[in-house]
């Protein structure tokens, strides 16, 4: 990790060459989401739910999130569950514990899954 | 990007609603985490890798999701479909006896050559138990198919289970390549043999 990394940690320590450098984990259980260098890092507006409900929040609140690592085959993933179509929004969960939406993925594009860097954890 | 598996294999969750399917498929896990917004839109299906023999394995796993009813599960459903754990609950009499009845549409329905498993979920639960071992497991011999008592609660035997569909749906893979492998080596050399017989039988023709 270069010094500016260790220091302030950003999105950028992350990956090399656009790949994640490490495996990417569920935040809440051990499971194994995807290995490294499977996904490319992308920056992408998209809405998604909270995981957790907020107490003082409506149970569908959410953030719009930026930061994603995209895969272009659903069967790069190590682990991952997918929830019914809501719209054309299919959103990605912890195959293992549940805890979602980690991620999402339109319909539309057959060949794009985005798993939110905010959602899960690196190494 | 290159292919990170050597196996890809879709797998089908079937049995009455209320058996643990759900819990079987979805939750290698225990504790599940509760998220209201997941579990109001529901889960359509999972992906998991799996190492046998060296080799990567992907498994695509689907649940019934609320057609649970036999009736209403046709070819649709079953389309792709290489292995199906049929799953009942040992504290559900009704349960066992209507895995008779998916037996009968998976026949019905699905390829000839789908892999199957029975599994008895919720042996964990003996107390309310209402369905023996020996009555599954003879269910099992007399459609020869594999048996084996589960709790996804407990984490007994779910992922042996899944394991062991996986590895026979592997080899019966592997065979059905070898056999294709030799007929394709042999099916060379018979064309070669038959090429002037089909200009023969032209001839004759003419």
């Amino acid at each position: 990790m270069s010094e500016a990394c260790k220091s302030t940690p950003t999105v950028d320590c992350l990956q090399e060459n656009g790949k994640n450098k490490t495996n990417i984990y569920c935040q809440r259980c051990p499971s194994l989401v995807l290995s490294s260098e499977q996904a490319l890092l992308t920056e992408k507006e998209f809405y998604l739910p909270f995981m957790h409900k907020k107490k003082d929040k409506e149970p569908f609140d959410g953030e719009t999130l930026k930061d994603y690592w995209v895969v272009q085959d659903m069967y790069t993933f190590d682990n991952v569950g997918f929830s019914n179509t809501v719209g054309t929004t299919k959103y990605l969960i912890c195959a293992d514990c549940e805890i979602g939406p980690i991620g999402w993925h339109d319909t539309n594009d057959k060949k794009a899954f985005y798993v939110a860097v905010d959602r899960v954890k690196h190494g | 990007m290159a292919k990170t598996y050597d196996y890809l294999f879709k797998l089908l969750l079937i049995g009455d609603s209320g058996v643990g399917k759900t819990c079987l498929l979805f939750r290698f896990s225990e504790d599940a985490f509760n998220s209201t917004f997941i579990s109001t839109i529901g889960i359509d299906f999972k992906i998991r890798t799996i190492e046998l023999d060296g080799k990567k394995i992907k498994l695509q796993i689907w649940d019934t999701a609320g057609q649970e009813r036999f009736r209403t599960i046709t070819t649709a459903y079953y389309r792709g479909a290489m292995g199906i754990m049929l799953v009942y609950d040992i504290t559900s009499e009704k349960s066992f006896e209507n895995i008779r009845n998916w037996i009968r549409n998976i026949e019905e329905h699905a390829s000839k050559d789908v892999e199957k498993m029975i599994l008895a979920n919720k042996c964990d639960m003996n107390d309310r138990r209402q369905v023996s071992k020996e009555r599954g497991e003879n269910l099992a011999v007399e459609h020869g198919i594999k048996f084996m008592e589960t709790s996804a609660k407990a984490s007994i035997n779910v992922d042996e289970a899944f394991f062991t569909l996986a590895r026979d749906i592997k080899g019966k893979m592997d065979r059905k390549s070898d056999a294709t492998t030799n007929a394709k080596s042999g099916g060379y050399q018979l064309k070669k043999d038959n090429a002037p017989k089909k200009s023969f039988w032209k001839c004759s023709i003419l």
